[in-house]
């Protein structure tokens, strides 16, 4: 164990330096979210106004999707960066030294994690800055558990497809293609009352959504509510179920 | 230190890429494993580095068996793959220091080792750059510097010179002669290049089809070629007629053939010459140039593994002269011809040659060229798509697919 932890500490240290080492990618992953934020804060304005559509801004209620966007657009590299390792013989010559195989996918996962978050955090401040309200600080710094746990999920199945597609092309293809449906199925931009019914059924297995329901509930101050208690519980067992299939489907692999 | 016993690897699509393979390679040794593409060569160093399972079989590293004792495996060797997996984003010294966390070394000595390799492989100056500066010629250096992090008795060289230039070649060259002899290292290299092999190895194996097909020292193997061959250029047109007419001299033991070039193997080059000149002009053939020389490596390279470097690529551009002299019947009375005079001395030949026959070495001769061209590049791609992309069948030579089946 202690061995795991050392062997993914020095991994995840070196991920660290090399995304250092490329501060314009770090601005503009974190740009992209920020335009969403304002974007769909402007567009969606007046949405706010419609009765049945909980208290504030439109911007408050958005403030989460834009996270949970960043979530989903920063995890998606993973696999192909994975991928990218891989062609240039990088991973092998972790393989053939005794490194331990869950800690080469552990550092990557862990990594994609830390970076969102670091992302999440420039958010929020911005978010705040535009007058979007928290209840306390403290809300606001548990959100991010959320936040990890779900980039953690994210993160792993993009490594996991990347283990699976083995081509880099299909697996951006289908990132793409999960991040919007996914963020529609959830009541990321559209409170669930205005829902059909058919899509909320579908929300109730949708990792975003209780994700999106939990940092809301932060913010709100609702702690020790409900939906904190079962969304946190989703999202541990997600995060565990893919960091499990993706780790899994390296090691058969790589060996 | 390095053993097998009847080592196989059958992947999923049921092709062999190993079979039945034995090796033994003693301590302190530099052992060459040639073959063309796809005889075996990397699933080989795969399942010797652990990167890979055998499907039966067993290997020993060092004395530990490589499926039962992997950690300890990967601890006593250092392994280059073809692909310098060195971090381009990380400096020569931070891949060096990364590499010694991964196989677990203490901080004190990782950076005593980390001094030592940067002295020893010359690097110290740009230890501290990225090694996206890096010339190609140094990050092969920095590549083999971080295999031996770990000070291993064993360090396996996966083509290592590909694409370098003559000097970085060389270079590298010094380098292994230097880890052997000083640091008592046990080599084991594959190449493409002969040269690099004749001039590195103490002894040669030559793989074909999954199996070895003779393990020997580069002399030895070059002895079993006896005479010299004569390379003939000819002006066009000229070379069936040539063929023709050497194939029915008594002085001639083989002929292989290349594009404008004919290279004929007879047992004494220089007292053949003459004759061999006045025969062809009178049949009226002209000779633009002639060269005379010794056996290489090459030569016994086509004579063992008898396939062309590009076997199983397009034969759309097959060379035209054997092939339509194949469709003639001649092809057959050349092969199983006693009757050109020389019984015994072509017998012994024939008798000494793989069962492949003629037209496989010609084939790999006319083909040869076309190799060169863009080896290199071709190589590298072809490599890495084998490992990691490609078709799923390719990917299972690394993957699972292999390794459950």
């Amino acid at each position: 164990m202690i061995v795991l932890i050392s062997d993914t500490w020095h991994l995840f240290n070196k991920y660290l330096r090399i995304t250092l080492r490329m501060p314009m990618w770090a601005l503009f992953t974190i740009i992209q979210p920020l335009i969403w934020l304002l974007i769909f804060g402007q567009l969606f304005k007046n949405m706010a106004s419609l009765p049945g559509f909980p208290v504030g801004r439109y911007m408050d209620f958005f403030l989460p999707g834009a996270i949970i966007m960043t979530v989903l657009f920063g995890t998606s590299w993973s696999g192909v960066s994975l991928l990218r390792e891989i062609n240039f013989g990088t991973v092998e010559k972790m393989l053939v030294t005794p490194v331990s195989r869950i800690a080469i996918v552990m550092s990557r996962v862990i990594h994609s994690a830390f970076t969102v978050i670091i992302q999440c955090v420039i958010i929020t401040i911005v978010a705040l800055i535009f007058g979007v309200r928290a209840s306390s600080l403290s809300g606001i710094l548990l959100s991010f558990i959320v936040v990890f746990l779900l980039s953690v999920g994210f993160s792993s199945i993009s490594n996991g497809l990347a283990m699976w597609l083995k081509r880099e092309e299909p697996l951006v293809v289908i990132g793409n293609m999960m991040t919007l449906p996914l963020m529609f199925f959830s009541s990321a931009m559209v409170p669930k009352s205005f829902m059909p019914e058919w899509i909320r059924v579908i929300t109730m297995v949708n990792p975003i959504d209780y994700a999106v329901e939990a940092i809301r509930a932060f913010y709100a101050g609702a702690i020790s509510s409900e939906s904190v208690f079962t969304g946190l519980a989703f999202l541990v067992l997600f995060a565990l179920a893919s960091t499990s299939w993706a780790t899994e489907m390296f090691v058969n692999q790589s060996e | 230190m390095i053993k097998t016993e009847n080592l196989t690897k059958t992947f999923s699509s049921g092709t062999k890429a190993v079979d039945n393979l034995n090796i033994h390679v003693e301590e302190g040794e530099i052992f060459g494993f040639l073959g063309p593409n796809g005889a075996g060569k990397s699933t080989t160093i795969k399942i010797l580095t652990t990167l890979a399972r055998p499907t039966s079989g067993i290997a020993w590293i060092g004395g530990y068996n490589v499926l039962t004792e992997p950690n300890k495996v990967r601890c006593s060797i250092g392994y280059v793959s073809q692909e310098t997996g060195v971090d381009y984003f990380l400096s020569g010294r931070e891949n060096l220091v990364l590499q010694g966390r991964l196989y677990r070394m203490d901080s004190k000595s990782i950076h005593k080792r980390v001094e030592e390799l940067l002295e020893l492989f010359d690097l110290k100056e740009t230890a501290d750059a990225l090694v996206s500066t890096y010339s190609g010629g140094m990050r092969r250096k920095l590549d083999v510097a971080t295999a031996l992090i770990h000070n291993p008795k064993i360090l396996f060289l996966d083509e290592p010179t590909i694409g370098l230039d003559p000097h970085s070649r060389s270079s590298l060259w010094n380098y292994i002669r230097m880890l052997n002899k000083d640091f008592k290292v046990t080599l084991f290299l594959t190449t493409h290049y002969l040269d690099e092999a004749d001039k590195l190895s103490h002894r040669i194996g030559i793989l074909h089809k999954g199996s070895m097909k003779i393990v020997d020292t580069p002399e030895a193997l070059k002895d079993s070629i006896k005479g010299d061959s004569i390379n003939l250029s000819l002006s066009g047109g000229a070379k069936e007629k040539a063929i023709t007419v050497l194939k029915e001299s008594p002085m001639v033991k083989d002929i292989l053939c290349e594009d404008g070039h004919v290279r004929v193997y007879v047992n004494n080059g220089s007292e053949t010459i003459p004759g061999l000149m006045k025969l062809l002009n009178q049949q009226g053939v002209e000779i633009l140039s002639l060269t005379i020389s010794r056996p290489s490596l090459d030569d016994v390279y086509l004579k063992y593994s008898g396939v062309s470097f590009k076997e199983g690529e397009s034969t759309g551009e097959a060379n035209p002269w054997w092939a339509q002299w194949q469709k003639g019947g001649g092809g057959e009375k050349w092969a199983s011809s006693p009757s050109n005079g020389q019984g015994g001395a072509w017998g012994s030949w024939e008798d000494k040659k793989e069962d492949k026959g003629d037209e496989k070495q010609e084939d790999a001769w006319n083909k040869d060229k076309d190799k060169d061209k863009d080896k290199d590049k071709n190589e590298e791609q072809e490599e890495a798509w084998k490992k990691w992309g490609g078709s799923t069948s390719d990917w299972e030579k690394w993957g699972k697919g292999g390794g459950k089946s």
